[in-house]
Order: C-alpha cells, then sequence, then structure tokens
C-alpha cells in the first residue's frame, strides 16, 4: 500500500511537471502576443493608420515593459524544445547561448524604459518605435524560429 | 575475349573521365575581356548593399558592417561553409587579386587558383549581374578595411568535397544565360527583376531545393525548409503573401516590420540591413517586381511537432 502511494505520488508529480511546462509555453506565448499587441498600437499610430494618442502609447509601453523587465523567466529551461501552436517557436540557443539572448532581452527592457520617458508626440514616438522594433529585429533574427 | 572486354571497358572509363573533366573544367573571365573603364563607387555601394556581401562576409559579433574578415558558419545539408575574408587585406584576403578574378569569383563562381566555390556563394544568382555593377564592387571592396586573418576550411564531409564535382552541379543548375528584359515591362520593374535575381540573391533562400542542393525552378520564390536548418523560410509568390501591398513589402524592407504589425526574423533580419541602406527607389523597384510573381504553391508544410506535446 505504501508503495503504491509512494508510486502514485511520484506518477502525478512527473504529470504535474509535464503540465506545468505546458502551462509555461502557453504563458510564454502569451506573452509574446502581447507585445505584438502592444508593439501594433504604437506601430498603427507611426504609419498613420490610428491618430497619436498619448494614453494609448503610454499604455502600450507599460504593457511592453511589464513584458520586457522579466523576459528571460519566460524562457526556462523547462520548456526548452516545447513547441507552441502557431507560426512561431523558440531557438533551441534560446538555452545554448544564454547570456546573448539574456542580453538581447537586457537591450528590450532598456529601449522600451527610454521610450517610456521619450515619447510625447509622433516624432519622438517613430524614433523610439524604431529602436524597439530593432531590438525585437535583434533578438528574432538568432532566437525566434517560423515553424511552417 | 576477356581482354578485349576488358580494353572496351578501359576505354569506356577513359571517355567518361575525359568527358567529366572537361565538362567540370572551371570557367574564367579573361583580363583581356574586360576593357578599361573608369569604376562609379556609388554605384559600388549600392551594388554592396544589394548583394547582401556583409551578411555573410562581416565578422560576426560586431557591428562593422565594412568589415569583411568572414568567419561566419554556415550550416547546410552538406557540411558547414565558413564565409571567407573579402577584405582587401594582401594576404588573408582579397587584396592581390585582380579585377578578372574578381569577377570571375562572383559571375563564374571560380577561384583565382581554378578551382570551382561551393554555390554555398550564390553566383548562381550574381552570374545574372552587370560586368560593370561587378567592376564597380570590386572598386568598393578596395575602399574598406583591411582585415587580417585567414578564415578556417569548410567542414563539408565527402563526396561533397570533391571541388571538381561542383562543376557537374554548375552544369546542372547554372544555367549561364544572360538576365533578360521583359520588354512588355517598365524600367523600375526591370530594375527589380534584376536586383532580385541578380545580387539579391532572394530565390536561394525563398525557394525549395531539390537532393543535389538545387533549385526547384518550377517552385523559384515559393518558399520551403530553412536551407540553413531549423525552420521555414515563406513564400512570397501571391501564394504567400498575396495580402501584402507593394508598399507594404518596400516598407518591410526598409523597416523590418510586416504590414501586421510584427517584425522580420531569422536570416531575413540580415537582409534588411542591407536593403534598409538601399535608396527607396530601388526597394519600390523590388517591391514591384515582387508582386508581379507568379503564385506558385510551395512544397508540402511540415506538420506541427507541438501537437506531439499538446496537452489538448
Amino acid at each position: 500500500m505504501f508503495r503504491t502511494g509512494i508510486v502514485a505520488a511520484t506518477l502525478l508529480l512527473g504529470v504535474g511537471v509535464v503540465a506545468a511546462a505546458e502551462d509555461q509555453v502557453a504563458l510564454t506565448q502569451t506573452a509574446m502576443k502581447s507585445n505584438l499587441k502592444n508593439a501594433i498600437v504604437l506601430y498603427d499610430m507611426t504609419k498613420g493608420k490610428t491618430t497619436y494618442d498619448q494614453t494609448a502609447v503610454d499604455a502600450a509601453l507599460v504593457g511592453l515593459e511589464d513584458v520586457a523587465k522579466r523576459f528571460p523567466s519566460f524562457f526556462p529551461e523547462s520548456i526548452k524544445d516545447k513547441r507552441p501552436k502557431g507560426d512561431y517557436y523558440a531557438s533551441t540557443k534560446v538555452w545554448t547561448q544564454r547570456a546573448d539572448f539574456e542580453a538581447h532581452a537586457a537591450t528590450f527592457a532598456k529601449v522600451v524604459g527610454e521610450a517610456k520617458t521619450k515619447v510625447k508626440d509622433l516624432d519622438s514616438l517613430k524614433t523610439e518605435f524604431t529602436a524597439i522594433n530593432d531590438a525585437c529585429l535583434g533578438c528574432h533574427e538568432t532566437y525566434r524560429v517560423k515553424a511552417h | 575475349m576477356l581482354r578485349r572486354i576488358l580494353l572496351l571497358a578501359g576505354l569506356a572509363g577513359l571517355i567518361g573521365f575525359g568527358v567529366f573533366w572537361w565538362l567540370t573544367i572551371p570557367a574564367t573571365v579573361a583580363a583581356s575581356a574586360l576593357p578599361a573603364y573608369q569604376p562609379n563607387l556609388a554605384n559600388g555601394l549600392t551594388t554592396f548593399n544589394a548583394g547582401g556581401c556583409s551578411s555573410c562576409h562581416a565578422v560576426p559579433k560586431q557591428d562593422d558592417r565594412t568589415r569583411l574578415g568572414g568567419g561566419l558558419a554556415i550550416p547546410s545539408p552538406f557540411g558547414t561553409f565558413y564565409a571567407p575574408n573579402i577584405s582587401p587585406d594582401p594576404n588573408d584576403g582579397i587584396g592581390r587579386w585582380s579585377e578578372a578574378d574578381f569577377v570571375t569569383a562572383v559571375m563564374k563562381g571560380t577561384s583565382p587558383s581554378g578551382t570551382h566555390y561551393f554555390p554555398a556563394f550564390p553566383y548562381t544568382s550574381y552570374q545574372h549581374a552587370r560586368v560593370n555593377d561587378v567592376r564597380d564592387l570590386f572598386a568598393y571592396l578596395k575602399t574598406l578595411p583591411p582585415v587580417a586573418g585567414k578564415v578556417r576550411d569548410h567542414d563539408v564531409p565527402f563526396p561533397f568535397n570533391i571541388r571538381r564535382d561542383v562543376g557537374v552541379w554548375k552544369f546542372l543548375f547554372m544555367d549561364g544565360k544572360p538576365f533578360i528584359a521583359d520588354a512588355s515591362r517598365s524600367s523600375h520593374w526591370y530594375r527589380g527583376a534584376y536586383l532580385v535575381n541578380s545580387f539579391g540573391h532572394c530565390a536561394e533562400c525563398h525557394s525549395p531545393r531539390n537532393f543535389l542542393g538545387g533549385i526547384v525552378s518550377s517552385q523559384r520564390f515559393a518558399g520551403g525548409p530553412n536551407p540553413e536548418g531549423e525552420g521555414w523560410v515563406p513564400n512570397i509568390t501571391p501564394r504567400g503573401i498575396a495580402d501584402w501591398s507593394a508598399k507594404d513589402i518596400a516598407y518591410f524592407l526598409e523597416s523590418g516590420q510586416t504590414p501586421d504589425g510584427d517584425s522580420a526574423g531569422g536570416s531575413m533580419v540580415r537582409v534588411i540591413r542591407n536593403t534598409s541602406q538601399l535608396s527607396p527607389s530601388d526597394r519600390d523597384a523590388i517591391a514591384d517586381y515582387i508582386k508581379s510573381l507568379p503564385p506558385v504553391d510551395g512544397p508540402p508544410k511540415p506538420t506541427r511537432k507541438a501537437d506531439k506535446t499538446d496537452p489538448s
């Protein structure tokens, strides 16, 4: 009986670990999608699709900063080789070139932080959004893989 | 009888080898074929950016696109190639090359010592370049800083390491035909077609390849598995990006931003570092040409491996 209990507990623990990893994959994808959603708010303004709105800019930047500040924590070792549904997945280089990856994450946090203090109008948004976009590009170059 | 068979077999082998040898003679451009010319450095810079030279030849992990010391690893199904030093360094780069050496390398894929380059160097596209553009590029490269340091040898296993065999590959996949203008199109469109198919070498990644590494010409620009490793390269015919306008494409080449606000990824980021340096008119021309491509379906996409780990 005792032994069965141990085995059952071990199995449950295993299931729990796997489930946690799946949850983390979904959470990470949600974080990246939140970045995209916030980036689109800024992008649409720079492209004149929407009119400049300081409140919306601030909200988007706060959203970006929230993810940027804890960016490496969205990519724990437990989700290495786990791929979400969707167009993209994280390259294993996220984990094999960790220092470089975290340097990119730090750049992302830095440019978003600067944008928060500098964006006052459409012109400054255009400048700062270019910097944010360059951070996206710089990291996606190595660490994002197009699945299909 | 046996002697006769052996003799015939030997003769056939000799003829076969002769044909192979003749077929695989590396092509060159003679210095005498290049008339006197005053190179245009500004056009050399345009050519440098259109050709994406620094994407592979710039020293990795530093930001100066003009330090062409090479060393980038380029993985492929046939082994790993290491981009050579093409800085003007006399010992490790191309400082001692003649102009004819350079034209031969870029347009024929043949080294100054008369051996075939591996087609990781996209001469199948560069062959369509205008000779004067290549001469301008050579003059421009000469103005860049020399970078010392020889790059390591390619890591390509047998049998792909037999350079002479690349001659057969060229016979199969390098048509040697000059790029032909479609007379019914505008000069703007022609400029785009020229940039895309020669220096831009877009088809080299945006097309599927057969088992020998040749582009499947019926599926040119239709995307496929990433030749450099993991992931997928998008279809850039209307089957893939029908909802992108020419303006969207031009803006993407300038900024790396897709029409839905997303960003470029993978090797395309390096491409955008080049195309962002082109003139707006050249980017528009590329976009016009891309928009005019016939719709072609690419190879079937892989089934998602994620489904395996998906809890639902």
